[in-house]
């Protein structure tokens, strides 16, 4: 199984060049015989769209964007980051992923966590998805989650409980604090997540950030994999434009979870048990 | 308020490059004064556009600080950056014999905007942006003339303290001249900043660091050991400076107004 992270830097608000561009890294990646190719949160579009979200959404379906991406793709599994909005669906706009595959829209997850405070204020021009749902692709079970998804604590166990072995994150995330002495401090942070979230989940982490800049802020790159047992398979540069290639077998899975028994003794009827009564018991 | 100096310097340079081409610029200008800031973002200016795209203005009034320019020529040729260097005097002078004043501060303030006036000229002349040097301590504090040397296209300095300029200035090389020189805005002959203000860099930059990036209580510093008057001073100066980085507010009355609810991405269509 060859994975290919485009850790690449897209053009706000500028679908056409950031077609262009996906479609040629899909070449590259397809000479390179990946299987699977991930692009970054909101790959065609840029992150800071702010009130240009409506002129930037599309719908995965229909869209002649999404064609293109699909015949470029031909053969491989890929995912890309894009403003949803369905035709069924007018007026609402997500931040989504989109997974392809055999020639066809296989998959979407809408960003359920937007982070709305501070710098962030993707809460205020996206709606909110719903919905943590693994799905059957071409190499496994696979959950989807879109940057601070992975941050919040029941994302990954969700998809985990729903037997992915495959974890892909899509991600936008700027770099803050430059105290450390590697690059930027939210990039450990990250990979702290990423090799804590494959331990847990006895699965595949595969984290493809973004670079580049918009309106004063770097996105940090730094994009990893990380095996089932917690290693780190690969991991991108922190600020350059980079396609990261690696190659991992998928019968990892069950050779860890021989080892760690983490997903045999999950009980999610006692987590749901539990939190219903939490959730029954809200008060203010 | 440690940082690492060399992913600093890449992120830094990098800004400066992907701004100015994001706009569809490859020169940089900015004024000279021969203090730490204005060096540090030269030096900067050049690894990130080549030093052949950097025009370095050298701005004095009069010949009150004549180590000042010799140090900021100086910098310009060991940098290989471009200067061109415009005594302010006629114009400020101008202006002041047909209003005078007596104030110091004023006249300061004059002088800032006289610099902005040209230094926005030149990057029109020059298709060339301005990069700004304000730091974050001086940004914090309104320790600057709002619409004179706060004005910029872009500005890669505005959130480091001066301490931390200081500690990448070294890095990056910056002469010891420069870079041990008490700081001053050069308003007048003998001013300095850490003098006007009336404590010194290390002490606010400590105080800044633990009020806006530890987002600690005015109590919480304190109890830290941090004295109630110095604490108490820079609260003060930071609330009292806060229409120095910000638009002025527009008075809305329409369903979607400029700087309310019209809101795009500076990097619109960029």
């Amino acid at each position: 199984m060859k994975a290919v992270l485009v850790q690449m830097a897209p053009r706000l608000g500028d679908i056409k060049t950031n077609l262009n561009r996906h479609l040629e890294f899909l070449d590259r990646a397809r000479k390179d015989k990946a299987d699977l190719v991930v692009f970054p949160e909101l790959s065609l579009t840029g992150y800071s769209l702010k009130d240009l979200v409506p002129d930037a959404a599309l719908d995965a379906a229909h869209s002649p964007v999404f064609k293109e991406i699909l015949a470029a793709g031909r053969g491989m599994s890929v995912v890309v980051g894009f403003v949803e909005e369905r035709d069924s669906e007018r007026g609402l706009f997500y931040n989504s992923a989109a997974f392809l595959a055999d020639g066809k829209v296989l998959h979407v997850h809408r960003k359920v966590f937007l982070p709305t405070f501070g710098m962030f204020e993707e809460g205020k021009f996206f709606a909110q998805g719903r919905n943590f749902r693994p799905f059957k692709a071409p190499f496994g079970k696979t959950g989807l989650m879109i940057c601070r998804d992975f941050l919040q604590y029941g994302s990954s166990y969700l998809l985990f409980a729903g037997g992915a072995e495959v974890l892909i994150v899509i991600s936008a995330a700027p770099g803050r604090g430059v105290a450390g002495p590697g690059g930027f401090e939210t990039s450990h942070m990250w990979e702290l997540m990423g090799e804590a979230m494959s331990y847990f989940s006895t699965a595949f982490v595969l984290y493809c950030n973004r670079t580049g800049s918009e309106d004063g802020v770097t996105f940090a790159g730094g994009s990893f994999i990380y095996s089932p047992k917690g290693e780190r398979l690969a991991r991108a540069s922190d600020l350059d434009e980079e396609v990261l290639s690696c190659e991992f077998d998928m019968g990892l899975v069950r050779q860890v979870r021989k080892k760690w028994t983490f997903k045999r003794d999950e009980r999610p009827e006692i987590i749901l048990h539990s939190l219903e009564r939490i959730v029954r018991r809200y008060e203010d | 308020m440690k940082i690492n100096s060399a992913f600093v310097e890449k992120v830094l340079t990098r800004f400066i490059h992907d701004e100015l081409a994001k706009f569809g610029f490859t020169k940089g200008v900015l004024g000279l004064s021969g203090g730490l800031d204005s060096a540090v973002c030269a030096v900067l200016a050049a690894r990130a556009l080549g030093e052949k795209n950097v025009l370095a203005l050298i701005l004095p009034y009069g010949t009150a600080f004549p180590a000042d320019i010799k140090d900021a020529i100086g910098l310009a040729r060991t940098l290989g950056i471009r200067t061109k260097r415009i005594d302010i005097t006629p114009q400020v002078d101008a202006y002041f014999r047909r209003y005078p004043t007596k104030s110091r501060l004023l006249k300061g303030n004059k002088m800032a905007r006289e610099r902005m006036s040209i230094l926005y000229d030149f990057s029109a002349r020059e298709k060339a942006l301005i990069l700004g040097t304000s730091n974050k301590t001086e940004l914090l504090i309104g320790y600057g003339t709002i619409h004179g040397d706060m004005a910029c296209a872009i500005n890669p300095m505005g959130d480091l303290y001066k301490t931390q300029i200081r500690e990448l200035g070294a890095y990056l090389g910056v002469p010891g001249r420069i870079l041990n020189k008490q700081p001053t805005a050069g308003l007048w002959p003998g001013q300095t900043d850490e003098g006007e203000i009336g404590n010194t860099y290390a002490e606010i930059d400590a105080v800044l660091f633990e009020l806006a990036d530890q987002r600690k209580s005015r109590s919480e510093i304190i109890a830290e050991g941090f004295k109630a008057e110095v604490v108490d001073k820079v609260i003060s100066l930071i609330k009292g400076s806060e229409f120095k980085r910000k638009l002025p507010p527009i008075a809305k009355i329409s369903s979607r107004t400029v700087g309310h609810d019209f809101l795009y991405p500076y990097d619109w269509d960029k």
